[in-house]
């Protein structure tokens, strides 16, 4: 008897472990991109392009035009794909930021399942650290975010620097993140010599909103604009009494909030409620709904503002033209105003939170030790790239100081947020 | 002179309706005559004026009217638009010297905002000929490039309301240069050979430089002249070699479009080096039918345009068609048609082709790229049907219905291995 049951537990183990390691393989299939876009390890990745067309790229860095290239990640080579000059203020003819298309000259290629990814160039940032420090916290705040890592580019065998490697927001980003691609997606798009746009009343017509600023992404040739001329006119001109029900129906509020908190808390400059009006987000609805959610985008402007980056800047503290109608209105109810506060000091927990497994004396936080691993990830390469537009030392200047900013961030944004109680 | 005017229009109605009969053995040509030494007008083909043989002036004007719909339904498009709005002048001076200016009014490919691309002019035929003998003729200025036979037919002449594909996109049509041309055994043999300063406007664009120096040769004969039912046979051959530099900072290769809605099915892949057109052609026409065919391919090398800057597999152009064409109402078939019935004449026209481009020989995956070593074809089959009423000589309304099947699914603008169908329209005056 004790022989059977002896046979049965093995026989019940192996069975686990079969199941187990199935599993195992399972997830690997179910995500083939999670190696690619592991932060934790710094990429090489190779571009063969034709030289003229190299130079080409780099004379008209301010255009769109598409060149054939091969690409070469680990021992995965994809011939045949497009790539562009990207960018706003980041565009460069020395160190070009890259928009890579899988598909551009053959609709069903892929690579590892993607269509498409960006090369950040990250000229804007001599840290090189702030889009990708910003879409980690994102992600560990619970907001849809695009996945970064580190890349060394060599283009035809030469070193072309340090890039990032994004994530782009399209289908394969919309159903890791949503479950489905099939609703409508937005990249908020706004000119630069346009004046600033706060989600303000310019009427029911759907052309005043789409194409521009927001962009259609997704079911192009019916992007039912409508949708947004709705949200628009629930933001500006429905009642105290029903804004809340009105605007629930098009913008999950709620994420919303924490979505401007935790931009706030980065102190980023280009955001939601930015300098300039609003900027850098994608907003998404599935297709049997109306609901949109936030979806961040473009973070090299977080940090620049420093740690003592008010918590109501751009909020409270400009003319009412300048403020953003939908956080204006939002900010009116208790509850949401609460959640604001709530999740900037959430956001400073995340970001000073000491892991438990640490060595004594080392009071790091979450954020300064993502700098200090990427930093060690990463400075070598930076140091020999002579493309980016800054010196050796003003990268390790603005490493540092984005360590002061984790120190001090947190206990700025509590103290801010305490006086605001 | 009035008088030589008033005839002149008279002649632009239905033979029916003119008041009176042309002459049988010259239904429309002089209606005035006047001493040999004096100034006078004349109709012949067009308005004219000649002092005997010390010079000849011919007033030209070319009008077509075009309704249409491209059954790819581009965004945009206006079905209806004036397609050729032409005048020019004709002349020659002591029997001996020819010389020919056009400008066309509604040119639409003028404005290009790249000042360092060779813009597509207004102007088209502005040369001089000089008639030394029949077998020793120079002319120098602007004029078609001699290759082509649908591309060499003046576009009053046409059977079809457009020009094959490959009449429009392989052959090169009109440049600045110089060319020796004659004729042999009683215009049996005609040849030109030229020097251009480019490859011609159909391998321009706002995008597209197109070739440098080019050299052609076009030899055309009628070797059946004693033939019975083939007399009227003419076969041609052609080629021209053009120099592809590298200064063009996007794709200067050719490209092929739809008919009517002008989709590039075929973007421009990158060349450098040399490139090289062949072209043969027959017309034949025998009482009221007729037919031709021709056949171009054209080579475009890819000297160090691959990825590692290796040279690749020469790009390829190529197309080919079949037409035929039958007067019903009996006239000769002629170019133009002259109706002799009052209602004018009627004619039946029917032509199949066919554009395509890919590599020669170019080894590896087929792809769509603009430096792929192997390119995947790209092209389409494409039939016409339609019927050409000539009202006079000079008037024709031309109905038409094109059949377009584009051969690449992800170069189309229909659903892949889908065809379509695009009717048109012309209204045309040409004297």
């Amino acid at each position: 008897m004790s022989r059977w049951r002896h046979l049965l537990h093995l026989a019940l183990a192996v069975l686990l472990f079969v199941a187990a390691s199935s599993r195992a393989q399972t997830q690997v299939v179910l995500d083939p991109t999670a190696e690619f876009f592991d932060g934790s390890v710094l990429h090489e990745l190779r571009l063969w392009i034709n030289t003229r067309d190299w130079e080409t790229l780099k004379t008209n860095f301010l255009s769109n035009d598409y060149y054939p290239a091969d690409l070469k990640w680990n021992a995965t080579t994809t011939p045949n794909i497009g790539i562009r000059s990207r960018g706003n203020g980041s565009r460069s003819g020395f160190k070009p930021g890259l928009r890579v298309d899988i598909d551009h000259y053959a609709s069903g290629q892929r690579f590892l399942g993607l269509k498409s990814f960006v090369l950040r160039n990250n000229t804007q940032d001599p840290s090189q650290m702030h889009e990708w420090l910003s879409m980690l916290f994102f992600r560990r705040m619970g907001l849809p975010a695009s996945r970064e890592a580190f890349a060394r580019l060599f283009v035809n065998d030469q070193y072309a620097g340090l890039y990032t490697i994004v994530e782009s927001v399209d289908k394969s980003f919309l159903t890791r993140q949503f479950g489905e691609d099939s609703g409508y997606l937005f990249d908020y798009e706004y000119p630069a010599a346009a004046a600033p746009y706060y989600f303000e009343d310019r009427g029911r017509n759907p052309a005043s909103y789409v194409p521009l600023p927001f962009k259609p992404e997704t079911n192009e040739n019916n992007s039912r604009p409508e949708v947004i001329a709705d949200m628009v006119q629930a933001i500006n001109a429905s009642s105290s009494a029903v804004f809340r029900s009105a605007v629930a129906e098009f913008i999950d509020l709620g994420q919303f909030i924490r979505h401007v908190a935790t931009e706030v808390f980065l102190a980023d400059q280009d955001g939601i409620v930015g300098e300039w009006g609003m900027n850098n987000f994608f907003m998404y609805r599935p297709q049997f709904s109306n609901l949109f959610r936030l979806i961040v985008w473009d973070k090299s402007q977080a940090f620049v503002m420093g740690q003592a980056y008010p918590i109501w800047h751009n909020i409270t503290d400009v003319p009412d033209a300048n403020r953003n109608r939908l956080m204006n209105r939002a900010l009116e109810y208790p509850d949401l105003r609460a959640l604001y506060l709530d999740t900037l000091l959430e956001a400073g927990r995340a970001a000073s939170e000491v892991p438990v497994a640490t060595l004594p004396g080392d009071t790091r936080g979450w954020l300064e030790r993502e700098i200090d691993r990427a930093y060690a990830l990463i400075a070598p390469s930076v140091l020999a790239d002579t493309l980016k537009p800054y010196t050796n030392d003003e990268f390790v200047a603005s490493v540092e100081a984005l360590r002061v900013f984790a120190r001090e961030r947190t206990p700025f944004v509590n103290a801010d947020v305490a006086a605001s109680r | 002179m009035l008088n030589g005017v008033l005839a002149g229009l008279l002649t632009l109605l239905p033979p029916g309706l003119q008041s009176k009969p042309a002459p049988p053995s010259s239904p429309t040509r002089v209606t005035q005559q006047a001493p040999a030494s004096d100034v006078e007008f004349r109709w012949r083909d067009h308005p004219q004026i000649r002092s005997g043989r010390l010079f000849r002036l011919d007033f030209l004007a070319k009008f077509q009217w075009d309704a249409r719909h491209p059954g790819d339904d581009p965004p945009d498009f206006d079905d209806f638009e004036i397609h050729r709005a032409r005048i020019g002048i004709e002349g020659e001076f002591f029997n001996r010297v020819q010389f020919a200016i056009e400008r066309e009014l509604t040119e639409r490919e003028v404005e290009n905002p790249n000042p360092d691309v060779n813009e597509k002019s207004a102007w088209k035929d502005v040369y001089v000929d000089a008639n030394i003998s029949d077998a020793v003729q120079v002319r120098a200025g602007k004029f078609k490039i001699p290759f082509g036979l649908e591309q060499l037919t003046g576009i009053s002449n046409l059977d079809f309301v457009y020009r094959s594909l490959s009449a429009s996109y392989l052959a090169p049509a009109r440049d600045i240069g110089v060319a020796l041309h004659g004729r042999f055994f009683d215009r049996g043999l005609n040849y030109w050979a030229g020097w251009f300063r480019h490859d011609g406007d159909n391998a321009r664009s706002s995008t597209m430089d197109g070739a440098g120096d080019t050299l052609a040769v076009r030899v055309t004969g009628t070797p059946f002249r004693s033939v019975r039912g083939l007399s009227k046979t003419e076969i041609s051959g052609a080629f021209t070699v053009s120099a592809l530099d590298n200064e063009s900072a996007s794709p200067n290769g050719l490209r092929g479009r739809t008919v009517m809605s002008q989709f590039v099915f075929y973007q421009p892949v990158f060349v450098k080096g040399l490139r090289q057109r062949y072209e043969v052609d027959g017309d034949w026409s025998a009482g009221p039918v007729g037919a031709r065919a021709e056949y171009t391919h054209v080579l475009d090398s890819r000297e160090g345009q691959g990825l590692a800057d290796q040279d690749l597999s020469d790009a390829r152009g190529r197309g080919w068609y079949f037409s035929g064409t039958w007067v019903m109402t009996g006239e000769e078939k002629e170019r133009p048609v002259e109706p002799k019935r009052r209602f004018g004449a009627v004619e039946a026209v029917a032509r199949y082709e066919r554009l395509w481009f890919d590599s020669a020989g170019g080894e590896g995956p087929l792809l769509r790229n603009p430096r792929a070593n192997n390119m995947l074809p790209s092209g389409e089959h494409v039939l016409s049907l339609g019927l050409n009423w000539y009202i006079t000589r000079w008037v024709k309304l031309q109905f038409q219905t094109i059949r377009e099947e584009p051969q690449d699914p992800e170069r189309t603008p229909v659903a892949p291995g889908e065809a379509f169908w695009s009717p048109v329209f012309r209204f045309q005056v040409g004297i």
